[in-house]
């Protein structure tokens, strides 16, 4: 797999005067990776590395800590749908919520539909406590979800 | 000094020391395992801690309702410090109950048995169930870790020692803690293994058996294995060393803590560098005459023979020539079968005649050449016993092997040393212990320090007929164009550990002994003179150096390092300290001021 | 007596989000009058008003800037903490999608009275939105002297920058947060040092909440008084009292989940009946989460608990928290809540101390296998035991995730061990759904 671009080299270089230390690039620096390639490759991992001077294996660290960035054997589909199974959501159907969804998707929370559409991960609390049971569609939240609000979105049809 | 009082024990403390520290020399052991002096502390995996409270000037006492890490307090005056309160001992083995919820137990195939600190603690503080009514996380072992490391990784602790390690220490940083929470693990980076030069510690450094030693793996049971004090040979930083033994048999090879020498760590090369003495081409026994086939040398695994069992060492033949024992050349079964008792009262009047017969004939035509691989006592019995047969025998220093440059850490992010002032840990070029001790022998037996490049140049000018050289190097250390000069002499005596063409061209060679056959004093880079105890017998008719030329000076009695120390410091001023006992720690012998950083 | 919102009194109006529309407001004027004060006056002026942080721990917001120390040279950092993720808190989110403006003049402010040269705004990457306000607000502020070199000619400069997450509630940690914003694993600080001491990037700092940031604007507008005047005065002299509005979140069970601005002190049953719409489908509340999940249950007998920062720590419960209520009908099993609470911080727990790392988890486990019909009465010892055996209160881990997660175990197993020990003893499985999850 590929590296970055150069487009997104010279985002997170343009991102270096905003930091006093080239470590604090890491996250910006992820989240420019898996902007640009919907997955944060090996490759690019190194050459973060290398631009933030660090050791890749630091950056990775840093990286698999969150459980945000996904590897090049598990790219995201074109939209992230992140259904949440907090309390306030559960109280309300989070779980039948997900487990519809992931039923009529016929994927598990992580996974990504087979026509590439849809990545569906189950989330801790979205801060949309008010809309229970909510979703994050890529980082944008959806609230007062219904399984068939979610599924029109997994497949593109809202 | 401030006092503290741990568990009503009134101890003075030193200024940085925290409270696990204070405990320690109050005699109190207070369980840690991620707290390591030499690392950033990190307070993570709570198994120290201790009630904390301040004795007030009215004598009264304030204890913390809370419980503290020892490893992060810091050991303030009048601090009161309880270790053995039912809270303590119920947060202590509540702690041990979490770490070892997910562990394997699987101690009867752990190489971390016996020396571990789950089942130390667990012993000491710990209880005998754990209430785990759940599967255990299952985890995938990683023996790609590094070249010398595998990772059991359902063993670790999470104490994450090791990652600081690379991180602080050897600034390689290809350690990582993966993932959170109750699934993080110890990794690497896919495909950049932890294989710096100092990679080997992150073993010690593991206080279970997460990490462990390829090398020493599933070898011996640790508790079977003896352990003396020694001296790292592979440079001239000397690390403090453990050297680990069973049987005669060298297992592994463990930094010493000494911070007069190189702290608590010490470099794979050193670490793994010793199989030398276990190898094929050891020389098994001295010979006189030369070489009839090539080649066909006394040669044995020292370690496959016990003492009076010669047959079978004979039956190891250094080459393809010797298949078995009937291919040993007649001139060496001849003087094996006189010397069935000891070989050795020949072939050290054999070399005593050589050298007079040379010495007669002139004294400047023989040289003898130390080496810096010689103790100080077996470099000062030799020159005082070759100026004492006549002033005018050249003594010189052989080889000094140097290999690139003094190999700094920690790293910085593209491998380069660290800034001056920030080392932490030097490799250093100069690949042998003792250059320095040697030449104070040559400086003052010799008046001067003859370098073997001026001994090349007067071979070339053929003004030797004889000559004696130490070796002991632990691989080849001469080329071949002084081979050749060499090939010319009529007398070349070859004191060596290792079959060489050198010793195939010798006419007498003196088997002799690794450091981990001998007694004696190194003196490295910064002057420490530091004591390397005998940790296994030599091979029945190999003769450790000190014992050789104290039986060679026909001295009386037995050779024993402390009284040729004690001789030294009698009659050469720069050894004069060693009036004194060395301790485990070491001397400083001199005071070194060195061109580059230390 | 009817209470007027401040905090919220610009949500729902049209563009509320621009600058303009602020301004015509009345806003930065608080900015304004900040600027021709001396650092230290503002300083007391927010030590007067009695603010205690609206992230959770309620601690000083003045006092705390008081512990940075005195003539730094170099830089001082101002972290705003925007990395809310408690379950049930949402209040944060609000106030930055509908009036940015409002925090960011408070992040000017805080960062003049603290003297910090540079504000990093750590924000959740849930919310997007949040993130496109702030920015497109940020941009608008420098356009207009409001940032950058000297801020409306006051000779104060400060730049502020949008520092996205990754989706982990420990970010939430002050410590935490900035070690995350440093590049590492948000792995929680010892402390000391404190990040008044050593903060970011090893300097001074300042880590403060959104709403703090809010009114911290309203402070300096309207006057510590104004301040003082609303919520429930200090008891006694330990205790710092609980001023000014505060914005309660309602969600669970109830028929109007949402955010409302109050006094601080509304008891948690008026939360629910007056401005929650009541207990959802006719039903009775069974449990009451005073302010985020880690703050533990109020029961049905304790709903007249008042939602200061000493009220729910009364109760038992660990605090006042984010003062995220969430409403949990008689319908409901708290084996399945207790359940979803311990899931959540062995899913959230950062995995650094012992402790909080394997007892988070093994919690979570012990709850899975009662609800699968699989417990056992010893198994509420266990939880009981793990419970009082992790957290900052005994002194066994280093931040406080593990009391949060310790705090619900507690309650549960104190206020409900009938529903489990009948849960158990009749071998009862859960009915509710779950699917499991890849992490």
């Amino acid at each position: 797999m590929s590296g970055l671009t150069e487009v997104a080299k010279q985002k997170i270089r343009d991102l270096l005067p905003c930091y006093p230390s080239k470590q604090a690039l890491t996250l910006p620096a992820l989240h420019i990776a898996q902007e640009e390639a919907r997955c944060v490759t090996r490759e690019a991992v190194r050459e973060i590395a290398d631009i933030l001077e660090l050791s890749p294996a630091q950056i990775h660290d840093t990286l698999s800590f969150y459980g945000f960035f996904k590897d090049e054997k598990h790219p995201l589909g074109e939209n992230r749908i992140w259904v949440c199974r907090s309390l306030a959501c559960m109280l309300r159907g989070g779980d039948e919520l997900l487990a519809e969804v992931c039923d009529r998707l016929h994927v598990s929370p992580g996974q990504t539909t087979k026509d590439g559409k849809a990545t569906i991960e189950l989330a801790e609390c979205l801060g949309a406590c008010d809309g229970a049971p909510c979703i994050l569609v890529n980082d944008k939240l959806q609230l007062r979800m219904t399984a068939d609000a979610v599924v029109s979105l997994a497949e593109g049809r809202a | 000094m401030p006092t503290v009082f741990i568990n009503d024990i009134e101890i003075e403390v030193g200024p940085k020391e925290n409270l696990v520290q204070a405990a320690e020399r109050a005699g109190v052991e207070i369980p840690h395992y991620c707290w390591h002096h030499d690392l950033s502390v990190v307070a993570s995996c709570r198994m120290c801690l201790v009630e904390v409270g301040e004795k007030k000037p009215d004598g009264t006492i304030s204890m913390i309702p809370k419980l503290v890490p020892a490893c992060q307090t810091p050991a303030k005056p009048n601090t009161v410090v309880l270790t053995n309160s039912d809270k303590v001992k119920k947060a202590q083995a509540q702690t041990l109950e979490f770490l070892l919820l997910n562990h394997p137990l699987d101690c009867s195939i752990c190489d971390q048995a016996g020396e571990c600190y789950l089942q130390d603690y667990t012993y000491k503080f710990g209880k005998a169930h754990s209430r785990l009514n759940e599967p255990k996380v299952q985890r995938v072992d990683k023996y790609h870790i590094g070249e010398q490391i595998a990772l059991f990784t359902d063993r670790c602790v999470m104490c994450t020692r090791c990652v600081r390690f690379t991180r602080e220490i050897s600034g390689t940083s290809e350690l990582q803690v993966t993932n959170r929470g109750s699934v993080e693990e110890i990794d690497i980076f896919p495909g950049e293994p932890c294989n710096n030069k100092l990679a080997g510690n992150v073993v010690d450094l593991c206080p279970v058996g997460a990490l462990c030693s390829k090398d020493f793996l599933y070898k011996k049971r640790v508790w079977w294995l003896k352990t003396q004090n020694s001296v790292c040979q592979n440079c001239s930083t000397g690390c403090s060393i453990h050297v680990d033994q069973e049987d005669n048999r060298l297992y592994r090879i463990r930094p010493r803590e000494n911070e007069l020498a190189q702290g608590s760590f010490m470099c794979d090369e050193g670490r793994f560098g010793w199989k030398y003495v276990e190898s094929e081409s050891r020389l098994f026994g001295p010979r006189v005459g030369k070489s009839q086939v090539a080649s066909q040398h006394y040669v044995a695994q020292p370690y496959a023979v016990s003492a009076g069992d010669t047959s079978h060492a004979h039956s190891n033949g250094a080459s393809g020539s010797v298949a078995n024992g009937t291919a040993v050349s007649h001139a060496q079964v001849a003087l094996n079968e006189l010397a069935t008792v000891d070989p050795w009262p020949t072939a050290l009047n054999a070399t005593r005649l050589a050298i007079k017969s040379v010495v007669d004939s002139g004294a400047d035509r023989f040289a003898v050449v130390l080496s810096p691989m010689m103790f100080c006592e077996e470099a000062f019995m030799l020159a005082k016993y070759i100026k004492s047969l006549n002033k005018k025998i050249t003594l010189a220093m052989g080889p000094v092997p140097v290999v690139a440059e003094d190999d700094v850490y920690p790293k910085g992010p593209k491998g380069e040393p660290p800034a001056a002032g920030k080392e932490k840990f030097t490799i250093r070029a100069e690949k042998c212990p003792n250059r320095l001790g040697v030449e104070a022998v040559l400086k003052h037996f010799q008046g001067e320090v003859i370098g073997f490049n001026t001994i090349a140049e007067r071979l070339n000018a053929k003004k030797f007929d004889g000559m004696y050289l130490v070796g002991g190097y632990p691989d080849a250390w001469l080329d071949e164009s002084v081979l050749n000069k060499l090939s010319g002499l009529s007398t070349l005596i070859v004191q060596d550990i290792l079959n060489s063409p050198l010793t195939d061209m010798a006419t007498i060679v003196l088997a002799s002994g690794t450091f981990a056959e001998r007694q004696g004093t190194v003196v490295n880079h910064s002057g420490l003179a530091q004591e390397v105890i005998q940790s296994i017998r030599s091979a029945p008719d190999v003769r450790p150096d000190g014992r050789l030329l104290f039986e060679l000076s026909q001295r009386q009695g037995m050779y024993n390092a402390a009284s040729i120390r004690i001789e030294m410091a009698k009659e050469v001023p720069a050894f004069a300290v060693f009036a004194n006992a060395i301790g485990e720690l070491g001397i400083q012998l001199f005071t070194i001021v060195e061109g580059k950083s230390a | 007596m009817s209470f007027e919102p401040v905090l919220l009194k610009r949500w729902g109006k049209p563009n509320s989000q621009a600058l303009e529309t602020y301004q015509a407001d009345g806003g930065y004027s608080a900015l304004k009058k900040a600027l021709a004060m001396e650092p230290p006056k503002v300083i007391e002026a927010v030590q007067k008003s009695g603010l205690r942080g609206r992230g959770g721990a309620g601690f000083s917001t003045g006092l705390k800037w008081t512990f940075l120390p005195k003539d730094v040279q170099g830089p001082i950092y101002l972290c705003i903490n925007g990395d809310e993720s408690e379950p049930g808190t949402f209040n944060n989110r609000v106030l930055l999608e509908e009036d940015p403006h409002q925090v960011l003049e408070g992040i000017v402010i805080s960062g003049y009275a603290t003297k910090s040269t540079t504000a990093y705004l750590y924000l959740r990457y849930e919310y997007g939105d949040c993130y496109r306000a702030c920015e497109k607000a940020i941009k608008e502020m420098y356009a207009n002297n409001l940032l950058g070199k000297n801020i409306l000619g006051s000779g104060y400069s400060l730049d502020i920058y949008l520092h996205r997450g990754a989706c982990a509630y420990i970010c939430g940690e002050e410590t935490g947060l900035i070690e995350s914003l440093e590049g590492k694993r948000a792995w929680p600080r010892i402390k000391p040092p404190f990040p008044a001491i050593e903060g970011a990037f090893r300097r001074p700092t300042v880590v403060n909440n959104i709403e703090t940031m809010a009114c911290v604007t309203q402070i300096l507008d309207r006057g510590p008084e104004w301040f003082q005047s609303i919520g429930i005065p200090s008891e006694n002299p330990k205790d710092p009292g609980s001023y000014g509005p505060k914005l309660y979140c309602i969600s669970g069970h109830v028929n109007k989940p949402g955010l409302v601005e109050l006094p601080l002190g509304i008891t948690a049953r008026e939360l629910i009946d007056k401005h929650a719409g009541g207990v959802w489908k006719g039903r009775k509340a069974k449990a009451v989460v005073p302010g985020g999940i880690s703050m533990g249950f109020l029961s049905a007998e304790e709903l007249d608990t008042k939602l200061d920062f000493a009220g729910p720590g009364k109760a038992g419960c660990l605090g006042l928290g984010t003062a995220a209520v969430i409403v949990i009908d008689h319908q409901t099993s708290m084996v399945d809540v207790l359940y979803n609470t311990c899931r959540f911080f062995a899913h959230e727990s950062c995995g650094q101390c012992t402790p909080c790392r394997e007892g988070t988890a093994w919690s979570a486990k012990i709850l899975a296998r009662i609800r699968a019909g699989q417990g056992t009465l010893k198994d509420l010892d266990t939880l009981t035991d793990i419970s009082n055996s992790i957290g900052i209160m005994p002194g066994t881990t280093i931040c406080g995730l593990a009391d949060g997660a310790a705090w619900p175990i507690k309650n549960a197993l104190k206020k409900f061990r009938p529903e489990f020990e009948e849960y158990i003893t009749s071998g009862r499985r859960s009915q509710s759904l779950e699917v499991a999850g890849s992490h």
